[in-house]
């Protein structure tokens, strides 16, 4: 290499990292006299969840169309800010700080992982003084003022599902998780829950993340007589370990699968008749369209807008995502200003009508947000919705 | 009595898997002094060209018979573009290898979205003895494991080929003084461990369901094997893989599973204190 060729390399990779390879900013249609309202997108575009990053950078790119389709808020367009956090810490603190500190948006929206919110939550809400709103279902905890999440907490998957798992599963609980923090809060409450009900936890183990060999776990669960796995093995391990699952016959013999974040995304990991059976409770599965005509509505949209591989799901954050905007829309409204604080006080009891799964509203000073939960059984690729809440289910949060 | 020999078979079938991954790893690391990085992307590349034939409805035995021809292909091309040019710096090709498998790994996830595909394997359903189930796949994988095991030591031990490989490990200038063309040795090495991976990745994929960061899951756990075995034997390479992938499975069934996962490198640490030229230093081909 040359000394020329290298100086005129050099000068493009620093013009590169300068503007920020890893930025996009979607402008609106048109212009207010004030200036767009500026939110923040942080999610994980690149990297081992690349796949959930895109889903919610889609959904927020067609909830703020709807909202500019509509004259925006305050007579204000909304302009996005995303981000990639690239599934990676490190990286993903320096181009939040690039949101709060550059680009000065008004509130941040995401984060999917815990680790991911608890990483970038104090670029945003202490030292960057702006709203965040995380969307992903998630161990709950989570009681830091100006942060609201609006995803589904353990309360929400486990307070109609166990009941249902026991009716129609059995009342020997195995709990194989992964070793983090997700599983470890989830399984606290899951546990009571079981036991309340007069059920019965037969082994609680944890493995290493990348665990893909499951064998000595398998024989424990047929040997033991367990009627119900309630799994929070992740991927990779997730697929080997069902799969040994069904191979040593425990479907076959009427015990029950289930995974409180499986969505459509996850159906794919096993060949259907692997995971015949599983049951999931979460917000929102496609199969809520049949019969809830503002889900049908934003999926079309989502479908119409984004065909392909990356699909609107759970599982992923995006329901949590889309949920979230709106909410946060409705509380600008009200509060008629951008302010921090005047905006948290309206968000703090916040309602919409119609969103993934149904309408939501938020728990007056609990940050945390109220919603329809659906149990659904996987059968033969797809999902069957089997049971729903009645109403809006309380997260029971801070 | 049941639960003895379910036990057995499955910590004998995620050895056998083992030493098929690093089997190829061991080759190029052994022959050619060249640690590999990209070799989980060999064996994810394995795995993506029988997930390709999945999709065009092909016979998924074909795709498995035609991964470690693709990727053998693919290997070619890379040592001639990049490889060749770091045989005098080992580091530095560990650091290009690198590059690639990341170019792999990442361009994989592009196609296939990021997400899990499901591979069905090609012998569904399995043995039923009582309560003993065997998975007719899973057996398949030790049968032919420990054909390509036997077909490569052969390979490498009584072909003229495998003669002339060892030759210009031995000593590279005395070979081309007999007239070997070690370049040409070294590119057709480098295509048969990444073939050997191809292989590997095409018959695991059905286990582990497809996903990008398939390969690099295996690939720690691999140069311990390798290190473990010692380096420049292909026996070495064998024994490494079963001594680590046999701890692996078989330990969960003793210990608590997050204990597991340190003691086998623990023990494996341990192992290359005592032996530090390998378990087979000095003893082999």
């Amino acid at each position: 290499m040359t000394r020329r060729s290298f100086l005129g390399s050099a000068a493009w990779m620093s013009g590169a990292i300068a503007a920020g390879a890893q930025s996009w900013t979607i402008r609106p249609a048109w212009g207010a006299a004030s200036g767009p309202i500026k939110v923040g997108i942080a999610t994980d575009l690149t990297g081992a969840i690349g796949y959930a990053g895109n889903a919610n950078a889609n959904i927020a790119k067609l909830a703020m169309k709807e909202i500019n389709a509509k004259g925006g808020i305050l007579g204000r367009p909304i302009e996005l800010y995303i981000e990639d956090t690239a599934s990676a810490e490190a990286t993903a603190v320096a181009n939040v700080r690039k949101l709060i500190q550059r680009d000065k948006v008004d509130v941040v929206f995401g984060g999917i992982t815990s680790s991911m919110r608890n990483a970038i939550k104090d670029v945003i809400v202490t030292r960057g003084r702006t709203l965040y709103i995380y969307p992903q279902l998630y161990e709950g905890k989570e009681c830091t003022p100006y942060i609201f999440c609006t995803g589904p907490t353990p309360a929400q998957q486990c307070d109609e599902f166990i009941p249902w798992l026991m009716k129609n599963g059995g009342k020997r609980f195995a709990l194989p998780s992964a070793n983090y923090v997700w599983p470890h809060v989830l399984n606290q409450y899951a546990r009571k829950v079981i036991e309340g009900n007069g059920g019965e936890v037969i082994f609680e183990e944890y493995y290493p993340l990348d665990q893909v060999e499951y064998s000595a776990t398998v024989n424990k669960i047929m040997t033991n007589k367990v009627d119900v796995v309630f799994n929070t093995v992740i991927p990779p391990g997730v697929g080997p370990f069902f799969k040994q699952l069904y191979e040593a016959g425990f479907t076959k013999r009427g015990g029950r699968l289930s995974c409180v974040y499986y969505d459509e995304n996850t159906l794919n990991i096993n060949a259907p008749h692997e995971i015949e059976g599983l049951a999931s409770c979460l917000d929102y599965f496609r199969a809520v369209t049949k019969d809830e005509p503002g889900s049908a509505r934003i999926q079309a949209e989502y479908d119409k807008q984004f065909p392909g591989n990356i699909v609107f799901a759970a599982g992923s954050a995006a329901t949590g995502m889309y949920r979230g905007l709106r909410l946060w829309e409705a509380a600008v409204k009200e509060a008629r200003s951008v302010d921090r604080d005047a905006v948290a006080k309206a968000l703090d009891h916040a309602k919409i009508s119609e969103g993934p799964g149904g309408p939501a509203e938020m728990v007056p000073g609990k940050r945390h947000c109220k919603m329809r939960m659906y149990t659904a059984v996987a059968k033969q690729g797809t999902y069957d919705i089997v049971a729903r809440s009645k109403g809006l289910v309380d997260p029971k949060e801070c | 009595m049941e639960a003895v020999v379910t036990a057995v078979f499955e910590v004998l079938n995620f050895g056998a898997i083992m030493v098929l991954v690093v089997l190829g790893l061991g080759v190029i690391a052994g022959m050619m002094g060249i640690f590999n990085f990209a070799h989980g992307e060999f064996v994810l590349l394995g795995a993506y060209t029988v997930y390709l034939f999945h999709t065009w409805t092909l016979p998924i035995w074909l795709g498995m018979l035609a991964a470690p021809a693709v990727v053998a292909a693919v290997a070619v091309v890379l040592e001639r573009l990049v490889i060749r040019r770091f045989y005098a710096a080992p580091v530095i090709a560990m650091l290009g290898t690198y590059a690639l498998g990341l170019a792999i790994r990442e361009s994989v996830r592009g196609l296939i979205g990021g997400l899990y595909r499901a591979v069905p394997e090609p012998l569904p359903g399995s043995f039923d003895i009582g309560a003993i189930h065997i998975a007719k796949w899973r057996l398949a994988i030790v049968v032919i494991t420990v054909l390509v095991m036997v077909g490569s030591y052969l390979l490498l031990t009584r072909t003229g080929f495998g003669l002339r490989v060892r030759a210009a490990l031995e000593n590279p200038s005395l070979a081309r003084a007999s007239g070997i063309s070690t370049n040409r040795i070294y590119a057709a090495t480098f295509a048969f461990g990444a073939a050997l991976a191809g292989l590997a990745g095409a018959l695991v994929v059905p286990v582990f369901s497809l996903s990008a960061d398939l390969g690099i899951r295996f690939l720690i756990q691999g140069f311990l094997a390798v290190m473990l075995g010692g380096v420049g034997s292909f026996e070495g390479s064998v024994i490494g893989a079963g001594v680590i992938g046999i701890m692996s499975a078989a330990l969960p069934w003793a210990v608590a599973p997050v204990l597991a996962d340190v003691l086998v490198f623990v023990i494996a640490v341990v192992l290359v204190r005592i032996w530090p030229r390998g378990l087979t230093a000095g003893r082999t081909v």
